[in-house]
């Protein structure tokens, strides 16, 4: 019969079955959404004045709300959705740390105490750089409370992404996380300039890495006639000797997930953004956009790839040996300290790596240690140079930074602690994250990409004690920065991971534990 | 599995040579056309020939989303970019990172032939399986479609909304320019046009008796002279205004009195 | 083949069509050109200057173009649904309701925020 014909003489009555969806376990995901859908009516019909309040409340009730689901779910292992969800230690552990760190990311957004001019965001993102429209909208106090919903829905997507189980749905929630995020980094209230450079880098680099990602499960498709992780899985164990559709589906699919880990050929985006972007948006998405994309790289290489390890191992042996040196040697030359940060995210991203191609047990505990680690360190770090302020607004420039520990003692120890956690210095989450992404290595036959991973993680020391060292051991200048005492907000966050980063460091057996019970990857 | 080369009727045949030809000559122009705009319109043509293809592929799902999204609302956002741009803004050509066009192309050309390659070799070695079996499970293709979004993709579905509440939400947060100063009412623009002191009510129509252009023809006021308001101040500066001889003015004495004919 | 014919008359059809038009206006239509038949349109509105910064337009085109897009990707889903209506029956009613709900939840964001006024 035609093609055309087809669908109109189909009258034979095919039964259709309604999907068997578990409700409860995907609630969390769920509890975001609809909250984000919400924020988007409150900013349709609460009048202005009151829309901060009313968004804060929502925004932070649905994440606390979701965290609770989450550990009520401790123990779930099941595939829902018609097998498109998979909700499994893994997923559980990832979803709890990318909520508290949301919340913290928010909390950090929601600071309007340290900026005498309002938030961290533009008062209005469409008026124009130093237009009079934007004067008028500063001097009346307007706030874009449009970052409230785009937060929710970029952490819906990264809930999803982390849980999906299927190439496709790996690919829209892929999307639902980046489209928010693309849009927050353009929209600092100051240097907007650098800010909307920053989004449209991260917009075209995103766009084209996603495209990427889809020729490539598109590929697999092709091989395997599906794009569920376990079916590619079996087909790839019945199958043997059809290489060629596999391995360019996997190199290409590949390409869109280091795109968004930060990867070394894949990081060329990372120093604009981070810089760009207003800063409580860049200690968000540095914490959460790594782990929602490990989680991803992850449940990919280890639930459907596991049978051709052989072949994708060499390829991440070296991306992981390139990032953590490239992301290492190129931080030294930084003078700003959010692209120094950002290089410095780029070398974490390679140590990450180096857990990831363990392909192992220990290597996914490890790495998602580190992840966990990672995100805490790395959300304080930011919230920290949100604080560090001259007359032009955030003082990144690292010669503001001399002096500082002389002139606010508190800071530049919190500062200097974070340093040394990503340094990876004893006592700190940094060294048991490291320790444990190496371990795995050596376990697994890796030893000569840990001895890499050794160099690079000295040289990437010597940047992160040179901050300390500008911090306590020079005198302060005229143009150091000072530091604005914050609202509880900031503090919060601020208290939260710095405790962390001591409690990773000094007792991780309760976060190791926690990941042991997790277990490994559903299938 | 059958051999699925030589059964290729003749009418899939007529089908795919029109359609390739006409794709291909469409991407070329593409490529060719010195002008955006036009290019976009070549854009479109491909477009529409691929979705013919897809339809006569048992694909009709898919050919008709070709032509929703991409002929309708992508090549739409493609001419409107374009506008947004400036047609005829002429992008600097000048490389600022050195060397950079030559090791994109011969990067894009590597990338390229082993992607060829790869597909080729794996499509060799692979059995083509068709899509009749996937078409007839639910009584069709487009069902097939409904069936897979309804059921295994149904959380993907709803979250597509979140798609496109950002997209719009985005397209509000960094196009739309909110207001601070009061807008003026149509009361209040009224009022002012009166104050002005100006004209306020309509300008006199052109000649509308006229047999010729009816902008550029001035009214007949009842003294017969002409009325410089009723043609519009562009043609008039133009100098495109046509002048009045008695000819006309009889001519149109002739319509309206009736005498004469 | 069969199956086709009429498509193909029915594409010859319009192809005669729009050919006989274009070339009988050519042929029996009047032909008195002077400038301001010349112009894009005769309507009595010399055609709009070209706005500030030589062909570009105001971004706020761009809404529009936008929002289009949005509702047009909302019809992809509703094809098949529409397609397969009477298989999904209730269930599948039931969820394009949310769905588009919460596509219309935007579109509630646009309008209260003045999105679709032009000024």
């Amino acid at each position: 019969m035609s093609p055309l014909l087809a669908s109109v003489g189909a009258e034979t009555e095919t039964a259709f079955t309604m999907p068997s969806i578990n409700y409860y376990a995907i609630a969390p995901i769920l509890i975001l959404f609809g909250a984000a859908v919400v924020s988007v009516l409150v900013e349709a019909f609460v009048p202005q004045r009151g829309r901060r309040p009313v968004q804060l409340v929502i925004v932070v009730g649905s994440i606390v709300a979701a965290l609770a689901v989450t550990i009520d779910l401790r123990g779930t292992r099941l595939v829902t959705g018609e097998g498109a969800i998979a909700v499994d230690g893994p997923t559980l552990l990832m979803w709890g740390a990318l909520l508290v760190i949301g919340l913290l990311g928010a909390l950090l957004m929601a600071e309007r105490s340290i900026d005498p001019l309002g938030d961290a965001f533009a008062p209005r993102a469409s008026a124009l750089p130093g237009s009079e429209d934007e004067q008028e909208f500063t001097r009346r106090g307007f706030l874009q409370t449009e970052v409230w919903p785009f937060l929710l829905f970029a952490l819906t997507g990264m809930l999803v992404f982390v849980a999906s189980n299927d190439l496709l749905v790996m690919f829209v929630a892929l999307e639902v996380m980046s489209l928010p995020l693309y849009l927050l980094a353009g929209m600092a209230r100051r240097r907007r300039l650098l800010s909307q450079e920053a989004a449209l880098k991260y917009f075209l680099l995103g766009a084209f890495s996603s495209a990427f990602f889809l020729y490539g499960a598109a590929m697999l498709y092709g091989f395997s006639g599906s794009v569920s992780l376990v079916a590619i899985s079996d087909t790839l164990s019945a199958k043997t000797g059809e290489g060629s559709l596999v391995a360019i589906g996997i190199a290409l699919l590949m390409v869109g997930l280091l795109f968004k880990v930060a990867a070394v050929p894949f990081h060329q985006w990372t120093p604009d953004v981070y810089q760009g972007a207003p800063t409580p948006v860049t200690g968000f998405m540095a914490a959460t956009v790594k782990i929602a994309a490990f989680g991803a790289l992850l449940r990919v290489l280890y639930v459907s790839l596991g049978g051709l390890r052989w072949d994708w191992e060499p390829m991440l042996w070296i991306i992981a040996a390139l990032t953590m040196l490239v992301g290492s040697v190129v931080a030294i030359t930084q003078t700003d300290i959010k692209r120094m940060l950002a290089y410095s995210s780029i070398a974490q991203a390679g140590f990450i790596l180096v857990g990831v191609v363990a392909a192992s047990p220990q290597g996914l505990a490890s790495a998602l240690f580190y992840l966990v680690a990672y995100a805490f360190t790395t959300i304080g770090t930011f919230a920290v140079i949100t604080m560090v302020r001259d007359a032009s607004g955030e003082a990144t420039h690292l010669s503001k930074w001399a002096g500082l520990g002389k002139k606010s003692p508190v800071v530049a120890a919190v500062f200097s602690l974070f340093m040394l956690s990503l340094a990876g210095i004893p006592l700190t989450s940094g060294f048991v994250g490291k320790f444990g992404v190496f371990a795995a290595a050596i376990d697994s036959g890796n030893t000569w990409l840990v001895i890499v991973g050794v160099v690079a993680s000295v040289i990437a020391a010597f940047f992160y004690v040179r901050v300390i060292v500008l911090m306590y051991f020079s005198d302060p200048t005229p143009d150091t920065a000072s530091v604005v005492i914050p609202s509880a907000f900031t503090t919060i966050a601020l208290t939260a991971s710095a405790v962390m980063t001591i409690a990773l460091g000094v007792f991780p057996q309760w976060l190791l534990d926690i990941i042991t019970q997790a277990g490994v990857f559903i299938r | 599995m059958t051999d699925t080369v030589t059964d290729v009727n003749t009418g899939e045949q007529v089908v795919f040579w029109v359609c390739a030809i006409l794709a291909v000559a469409g991407a070329l122009g593409m490529v060719l056309s010195r002008k955006a705009v036009h290019s976009a319109l070549w854009v479109a043509l491909t477009m529409i020939n691929l979705a013919i293809l897809y339809i006569a592929n048992s694909a009709p799902f898919l050919g008709m989303v070709q032509v929703i999204v991409y002929t309708g609302a992508v090549m739409m956002l493609f001419l409107f970019v374009l506008m947004v741009v400036g047609v005829d803004a002429s992008d600097s050509l000048i490389e600022t990172i050195k060397g950079q066009r030559l090791a994109a192309i011969l990067l894009g050309l590597g990338l390229g032939i082993l992607l060829v390659w790869g597909i080729g070799s794996g499509l060799v070695a692979s059995p083509t399986v068709g899509l009749d079996a996937a078409n007839d499970a639910y009584g069709g293709n487009v069902e097939g479609i409904a069936n897979l979004i309804f059921t295994r993709y149904l959380l993907v579905f709803e979250l597509t909304s979140a798609l496109l509440i950002t997209a719009a939400m985005g397209a509000m947060v960094l196009s739309h320019r909110d207001r601070w100063k009061e807008v003026a009412s149509q009361r209040d623009l009224s009022i002012a046009r009166f104050r002005s002191g100006v004209h306020p009510g309509n300008l006199p129509n052109p000649g509308v008796y006229a047999r010729h252009n009816a902008v550029d023809t001035p009214a007949i006021l009842p003294d017969g002279g002409t009325s410089d308001l009723s043609v519009p101040q562009p043609v008039r500066a133009r100098g495109d205004e046509r002048t009045l001889d008695q000819v006309d003015i009889d001519e149109v004495r002739q319509i309206t009195e009736g005498s004469g004919e | 083949m069969n199956v086709y014919t009429p498509i193909l008359v029915l594409g010859l059809l319009a192809f005669g069509f729009a050919a006989f038009s274009v070339a009988a206006a050519t042929v029996t239509g009047p032909k008195r050109y002077n400038r301001a038949k010349y112009d894009a349109y005769e309507c009595g509105i010399e055609p709009t200057p070209q706005p500030i910064g030589g062909g570009r337009f105001p971004v706020k085109y761009y809404l529009t173009a936008m929002l289009f897009i949005v509702f047009d990707i909302e019809i992809v889903f509703l094809y098949p649904w529409a397609v397969a209506f009477d298989q999904l029956a209730l269930f599948g009613l039931i969820e394009m309701f949310l769905f588009i709900i919460t596509v219309l939840v935007v579109y509630a964001y646009v309008w209260r925020r003045r999105g679709l006024e032009w000024d």
